[in-house]
């Protein structure tokens, strides 16, 4: 019963009673509007605890509300890490930071006689009560870290559920008794407000920032250029507080949204087995590719004869690949006379390697341009980007017992000659140098 | 001499030499894209060679699996070929072999028989799609270009609303600091000025 | 004025002093004091300074990408797929590199044709003007490199038929000079075929001879914007203007903010490589065919059609002209009309239109056939 009045019935009674009581107070005492300020009484220790106060209360107040009133966003934004501890580190911070200032504000309150002379009880109870919440709030971000994640599913839902006039304190019944006192304490402050100078905070001058600025300017000719200085400097050092507002926002979106990205980035990957074993695989792959290459490079320095496959493996309509003394692909087809045919394949337009099968007129492709060339020839077809014939290459035959019997020159003479019975014996081979039998 | 032969095997079996030409020749054709045989098989060059994926190298454990693989003439649950690609392996299941080998005749029907369901790399376009766009149905990062942006920009929704947020605002800080400036600069100069 | 007179070194004194006058050379004068033109053409004004930004993203992601891609014709392709695939945000890294590279040459084009129609190379801006196309072709070659870098099917066989080309000039040299190209072309790759040497200079190229290149020429190509300003680009005799600081600035940083959000959500939404098959982006592989549909980046179009249309000599004579006309700009179009520069540069845009987005349908009316 009494909990269900903190958490439904007191926070209507809080709203309604701050706007009456703030419409009240507007009409009756209208230039109590203000923090009623004790400045001249004292000034360093005002100074010493007043600034962090404010500075402390309002961070952790922007992050309430952001975190309250736009819990969508707020939610995406936490789900990083990154951002979710710097906002907890933030927060205590300002906690500290206001806890502290609000210690000082209270120790003057309590032993400068002058100020005392000037304290009333509700002072004290509302900076008894500040200093009871910041307690509260610093004990639930120890206890159960993390308030900025979990309120967006719990808290938000709860304070809108109330703002719609639809309550519903489902949500945040089961919440540890910590913050639920938080909470009460919380609308025991709303309630406060228009009792107390706390009232000020309906006079915060952010509209400062964008008002139109007003300057009071001397008519003494004497202070004209002072008067000038000062009509420029306050719109400029409203600028410059405009600008470093947006820019530590701006900043601070940035920043949320890509460094935990970039902390990553050069952290580098950290794969899993499977992961390292495919990406192994694939540089393994890679290693044999250039392995294969410089063996066939040193193979060619080394070796008078090179084998490129027994004649009858040979098809006369696809070719096969293989590698000449230069490095250059090339193809073997098996010619109609029956003996091995070889072509290079390095296209004559622009380098490279042509197609191995034939078309329908005994002719290959290079599929970068689109030039067809007869192997019978080397000729390339009327209109193709290619003009040169693709040169035919030299071979020779050996058997098993690596005796050549017969051979081609690169001017197309053979030498030699194939007893058919034995063919299918003989192996291709290119030559360093030309071979002739006679 | 057995490098010699190692390589002359390896350099007969650098071109494509796969066996179902007409798959690719189809999307080829329909998408405006060139494939080759790495849109279903290991190998870029088809299953036929002694490259890796190729069934010239495989172990004895993968031609085991080989072999189990093309038993599967219905479609079964779980088909895992070495030789195939995890798309290759998905058309298997889903179709069975007999099936894809009478649709060599018919390959425009593969996209609607395998359905629209399966997204192997996640990239937001089915598995079908991917075969008649003629991209990679295995990679993150290929995709026909506008339905991929699509995708991408309603998966990252957030993130660009954020960047908006964040560009707009602190674009805004530094024209204010540079108005500043400005105004401090102008203070100055007038103020020598009477 | 000088008069032919002059003894020569008195006349560099007086070329340098109008170009770099001692009084103009602060902060002053540079920032503070400097006024842009309004008028209807103003849009051009911002071109230079969005190449500049795209330059700056092209500088940090690729120095983002260093920490990571293997120069090695064995691992560099395989280091750019874990880059992408691997690395925590190495994708947006790699597309950001990719998308603002193409921007950058985009604009740069545009910036070109842009303050060749306003004649902003006009006397006293012939060192903006030259230094100008100077990072305009270090802009190309950064392309060029760079595209080599991945070592992909595309990467190889493109750069291969790119610097394959230097050699079919050999043709039009008569006796021993015939070989000169082909000597060029080797000197380029390092060996007699792309490889490893090859993959070796052109990553030496794009990151540390190219940037050194681009800030020195930079350099002088901002620092003469600033002591002479931007041009008055149209034939109005009274042009308002506005300062430079803050009003010009503002803007200028509106549209780098607009260029940013645009660039990151394009990286972020589309890779690069989904404009390309995926057969063009497997690992290079030398000892197979070459595969269908290898074409230089779009930003070579406009060179690439041509060669594959009109006789070689044509295309070398024609580019070279056109080549040494830019660059001699300020002297060759020194009186002509701004009206007639306008339509030269239209027609210049006009082609760059045809070539990039047409190019097949034009090679294939041409022609008959694929290229």
């Amino acid at each position: 019963m009494m909990q269900s009045f903190l958490l439904l019935g007191l926070p209507y009674v809080a709203i309604l009673g701050c706007i009456a009581g703030s419409i009240w107070r507007f009409r009756t005492r209208r230039f109590s509007y203000s923090a009623l300020s004790s400045q001249f009484l004292e000034d360093k220790s005002l100074v010493l605890g007043s600034m962090p106060w404010h500075l402390g209360i309002f961070v952790v107040l922007a992050g309430h509300a952001a975190a309250l009133l736009f819990p969508r966003v707020w939610a995406g934004l936490v789900a990083s890490p990154t951002f979710l501890l710097s906002v907890e580190a933030i927060g205590l911070a300002a906690s500290a930071l206001a806890f502290v200032g609000l210690s000082v504000l209270l120790v003057r309150r309590l032993t400068n006689g002058r100020v005392q002379a000037v304290t009333s009880v509700v002072d004290l109870v509302v900076l008894a009560i500040f200093l009871a919440q910041i307690v509260l709030g610093v004990l639930i971000a120890v206890i159960h870290p993390y308030g900025a994640a979990w309120s967006t599913g719990t808290l938000a839902p709860y304070l809108w559920s109330l703002l719609t006039l639809r309550p519903d304190a489902s949500l945040v019944i089961d919440l540890p008794p910590l913050v639920q006192a938080h909470l009460a304490l919380a609308w025991g402050i709303v309630l406060l407000v228009p009792f107390s100078r706390l009232v000020h905070v309906f006079s915060v001058p952010l509209a400062y920032l964008w008002r139109a600025p007003q300057v009071v300017v001397w008519s003494n000719p004497r202070r004209w250029s002072s008067s000038v200085a000062a009509a420029t400097v306050l719109p400029a050092r409203r600028l410059f507080l405009r600008g470093a507002a947006a820019l530590s926002v701006g900043g601070a979106l940035l920043a949320a949204g890509t460094a935990e990205t970039l902390g990553r980035f050069f952290f580098g990957p950290r794969l899993s087995e499977e992961q390292q074993a495919r990406l192994d695989a694939r540089k393994l792959e890679r290693l044999r590719q250039t392995q294969r290459e410089k063996e066939l490079a040193v193979e060619r320095a080394a070796q008078r004869y090179i084998r490129i496959a027994t004649l009858s493996e040979l098809d006369a309509r696809k070719g096969r690949y293989f590698i000449d003394y230069e490095m250059r692909p090339a193809l073997a087809f098996l010619g109609e006379d029956g003996l091995p045919l070889l072509i290079s394949a390095k296209c004559t337009h622009l380098g490279c390697t042509v197609a191995s099968e034939l078309d329908a007129q005994g002719r290959v492709l290079c599929p970068c341009h689109v030039s067809f060339f007869d192997i019978k020839t080397g000729m390339p077809n009327a209109g193709a980007p290619a003009k040169e014939p693709l040169p035919h290459l030299a071979w020779v035959l050996m058997d098993d017992t690596q005796q050549v019997v017969a051979s081609r020159g690169a001017d197309g003479r053979d030498y030699g000659r194939v007893d058919p019975e034995r063919a299918a014996s003989l192996s291709v081979y290119i030559a360093k140098r030309e071979e002739r039998v006679s | 001499m057995k490098l010699h032969r190692t390589v002359v095997v390896l350099l007969a079996f650098a071109m494509p030499a796969g066996a179902h030409h007409e798959f690719q020749t189809f999307v080829q054709s329909h998408s405006g894209r060139p494939v080759n045989c790495a849109l279903c098989h290991t190998s870029p060059d088809g299953p036929e060679g002694t490259g890796a994926g190729q069934i010239g190298s495989l172990t004895e454990g993968e031609r085991e699996r080989l072999n189990r693989a093309r038993a599967a003439f219905e479609p079964s649950p779980v088909v895992d070929s070495p030789i195939l690609n995890d798309f290759g392996n998905l058309l298997v299941a889903r179709l069975g072999k007999r099936r894809i080998l009478e649709l060599r005749s018919k390959p425009e029907l593969v996209a609607a028989e395998l359905g629209f369901a399966n997204d192997l790399d996640g990239d937001g376009i089915p598995d079908a799609q991917e075969y008649l766009d003629g991209t990679h149905p295995l990679s993150r990062h290929h995709g026909a270009p506008l339905r991929l942006f699509w995708h991408e920009l309603r998966a990252h929704a957030f993130q660009v609303a954020m960047l908006f947020a964040a560009t707009a605002i602190t674009l805004y800080g530094l024209i204010s600091v540079l108005r500043g400036f400005a105004l401090r600069l102008q203070a100055h100069e007038s103020g020598d000025a009477p | 004025m000088s008069t032919a007179t002059d003894p020569l070194s008195s006349r560099v004194a007086r070329f340098v002093r109008e170009r770099l006058p001692a009084e103009k050379l602060n902060a002053r004068q540079l920032l503070i004091e400097k006024e842009v033109p309004q008028h209807k053409a103003s849009w051009a004004y911002y071109l230079g300074g969005l190449a500049l930004f795209f330059f700056l993203i092209q500088v940090v992601t690729g120095l983002m990408l260093l920490f990571y891609y293997q120069p090695t014709v064995s691992d560099a392709h395989a280091s750019v797929a874990a880059i992408s695939e691997h690395v925590a945000g190495g994708a947006l890294i790699r597309n950001l590199h990719a998308w603002s590279a193409s921007a950058m040459i985009a604009v740069v084009i545009v910036h070109v044709l842009t303050t060749f129609a306003m004649k902003a190379f006009a006397r006293p801006r012939e060192l903006t003007w030259v230094s100008g196309m100077t990072l305009a072709l270090i802009v190309f070659t950064f392309g060029f490199t760079g595209y080599l870098l991945p070592w992909n099917q595309i990467a190889v066989n493109a750069t291969k038929v790119g610097l394959q080309s230097i050699e079919a000039l050999g043709q039009y040299l008569p006796g021993e000079l015939a070989r000169w190209p082909t000597y060029v072309r080797e000197t380029i790759q390092g060996e007699p075929s792309v490889g490893q040497a090859t993959l070796s200079r052109f990553f030496a190229l794009h990151v540390i001879l190219l940037p050194l290149a681009t800030v020195a020429a930079l350099g002088v190509h901002l620092l003469q914007v600033q002591v002479h300003g931007m041009s008055r680009g149209v034939d109005v005799e009274q042009v308002k203007t506005e300062r430079f600081f803050p009003f010009f600035v503002i803007k200028d940083l509106s549209v780098w903010g607009v260029a940013f959000f645009v660039v990151c959500v394009v990286a972020m939404c589309l890779p690069f490589d989904a404009l390309l098959p995926y057969p063009l982006l497997e690992p290079f592989n030398p000892l197979g065919s070459t595969p269908d549909g290898i074409k230089p980046e779009w930003y070579f179009f406009f060179v690439y059609y041509p060669l594959e249309i009109l006789p070689y000599w044509v295309v070398v004579a024609g580019s070279t002209l056109v080549l040494g006309t830019m660059f001699l700009a300020p002297w060759i179009f020194g009186r002509t009309s701004r009206r007639t520069l306008r339509v030269l540069a239209l027609g210049a845009a006009a082609y760059f239109l045809l070539m990039t987005f047409f190019g097949q349908t034009v090679y294939e009316i041409l022609k008959g056939g694929q290229p």
